[in-house]
């Protein structure tokens, strides 16, 4: 029972306690990047939630092998040989998502999440473990982006776009702000779609994150204090 | 040349730069950085902490950890 | 004289209006990092210039030499990795060894610039172009970091003493500053049309 507990605990922590964007605040360049468009941002999570299973899962099953000395010359090479395997087949496969990616999937090499995992989870932990954690974690970072690119798309462009990037479903743009069947209007902002936007977004949903957990913390606080007091008052009660 | 000769070809390169890399990281590793500018005490070393992307985590940590350990033995040795 | 303008006219192009930072998005981990010492931010981008001119200096004849007539360019990221990674280990133990001034100044950062994504970024876009071009991209792009990142840390510094909403304190206030800089930037886009020099 325990034991299964502490397995979904790996798996679900990075989803939303521990999750590597909005927590942790790493592997920005990406997020800003690829999210002018949700399905592009799907596409980058999905090849992250690769790239980072299979490094997971091979550094673990090696973690007793590799020297303690060279270990991380061991993690990059493992993790640019992902990286090369996720390149070919999605210029493949993908050729599409492939192109508006663009350098971003040879940059997965130097993802600080990626590198980061090998090192404080998948060097210290199980097959199994490091497998549950990698898509954790691929998963986390692939909503949170996700996220951003919804905002930045409807926002920036006023329209929703599927069927662009993966050519296997079919093409559909739903008008959200804009884009109406015979009509002009549109309040989309482009400012979303340019760099500055991606900035903002990510900044103003940190910022979110940052009182959600500030109004946890003094509610935390107030319970605690309410607690004492009524402690107290039981106290003097007693004496009286 | 035939498809097994490229083949090879790119597993030397690889081989070889792997071992660069390794060489190269064990010798940065194993010297000892100047005195006066050690891990958390440069003058502006704000930066050695920065949490993300830390390259040498691991490697600096075990550093960390056995000069901890050398430091008792030496001081009795002084003794 | 055409080509030496053509040179001139792509570093400023790669430097302010395509911006490394602020509308490429490469290296904006060490951006938020560097925090509020001006001196430690111009020592962070001096380290980042170095390196990126060393390694498109070194990438590039491998690509284009080595793994182009080998047929293996679908090796170029790992290969790219390594080399760098080779390079800042290399004059990381020179400095180590040789120059305790040059180790305060530039050695500190250098351990985390491997995983700058700057640098395997440029050498990654330099594939494209010949070796003109490359260097360019990598002078200008090193220095568009110094100067972005010059200028947002004085801004931290501004930003120590300024009230702000206690959610945005830290991070969030970083990205916000840095969004409004590349509205500012995104100002002088299209003064420069690389097109009419012959450079795309």
């Amino acid at each position: 029972m325990d034991q299964k507990q502490s397995k979904l605990r790996v798996f679900l922590d990075p989803l939303l306690k521990a999750n590597p964007l909005f927590v942790m605040v790493l592997g920005t360049c990406p997020a800003l990047a690829v999210t002018t468009s949700l399905e592009s941002a799907i596409g980058m999570g999905l090849l992250f939630t690769f790239v980072v299973f299979f490094s997971n899962l091979i550094i673990s099953a090696l973690r007793k092998i590799i020297p303690d000395e060279v270990r991380t010359p061991c993690y990059i090479v493992v993790i640019a040989t992902f990286v090369t395997v996720v390149k070919i087949l999605s210029s493949t496969f993908l050729p599409e998502l492939y192109n508006s990616l663009g350098v971003f999937v040879s940059l997965l090499v130097v993802n600080c999440i990626v590198l980061g995992r090998a090192e404080a989870f998948a060097s210290q932990n199980t097959v199994v473990d490091s497998m549950l954690d990698g898509v954790g974690n691929g998963i986390g970072y692939t909503w949170a982006i996700a996220a951003i690119a919804l905002v930045r798309e409807v926002l920036g462009a006023g329209t929703l776009t599927f069927g662009k990037v993966f050519t296997f479903i079919p093409k559909v743009t739903l008008p959200i702000l804009g884009g109406f069947k015979n009509s002009d209007f549109s309040m989309a902002m482009p400012v979303f779609k340019s760099s500055a936007g991606g900035f903002l977004v990510l900044g103003i949903a940190l910022a979110i994150i940052a009182a959600v957990n500030n109004h946890k913390e003094q509610k935390a606080k107030e319970a605690a204090r309410a607690a004492k007091a009524a402690a107290a008052a039981a106290a003097k009660g007693g004496n009286n | 040349m035939s498809q097994t000769g490229y083949i090879i070809i790119a597993i030397a390169i690889v081989v070889a730069l792997v071992a660069i890399f390794t060489i190269s990281f064990v010798a940065y590793i194993k010297t000892p950085p100047p005195a006066g500018c050690e891990r958390g005490k440069g003058p502006n070393c704000e930066n050695c902490e920065q949490s993300s992307c830390r390259f040498y985590a691991y490697a600096e940590e075990r550093a960390a950890k056995k000069l901890k350990e050398e430091k008792p033995s030496t001081k009795k040795g002084n003794e | 004289m055409a080509y030496i303008v053509s040179f001139i006219l792509a570093i400023v192009s790669y430097m302010v209006i395509d911006n490394v930072i602020l509308s490429r998005y490469f290296g904006i981990c060490s951006f938020i990092g560097v925090g509020n010492k001006v001196k430690s931010a111009v020592g962070m981008g001096l380290a980042v210039t170095f390196v990126t001119m060393m390694a498109a200096l070194v990438c590039w004849p491998i690509y284009t030499f080595i793994l182009v007539p080998a047929k293996m360019q679908y090796m170029d990221t790992i290969v790219f990795i390594l080399v760098i990674a080779s390079l800042v280990q290399m004059v990381g133990f020179f400095i180590k060894k040789k120059s305790i001034s040059l180790y305060k100044t530039l050695g500190i950062y250098l351990p985390l610039i491997t995983t700058n994504c700057a640098v395997l970024g440029v050498v990654q876009n330099n594939t494209a172009y010949d070796f003109g071009r490359s260097m360019a991209n990598a002078l200008g792009t090193s220095l568009g970091f110094v100067l972005v990142i010059f200028l947002f840390a004085c801004i931290r510094v501004r930003l120590e003493g300024a009230n702000v909403p206690k959610a945005f304190k830290g991070v969030p206030i970083a990205l916000i500053v840095a969004g409004l800089m590349a509205i500012v930037f995104m100002g002088l886009g299209g003064m420069i049309d690389l097109g009419s020099w012959g450079l795309i």
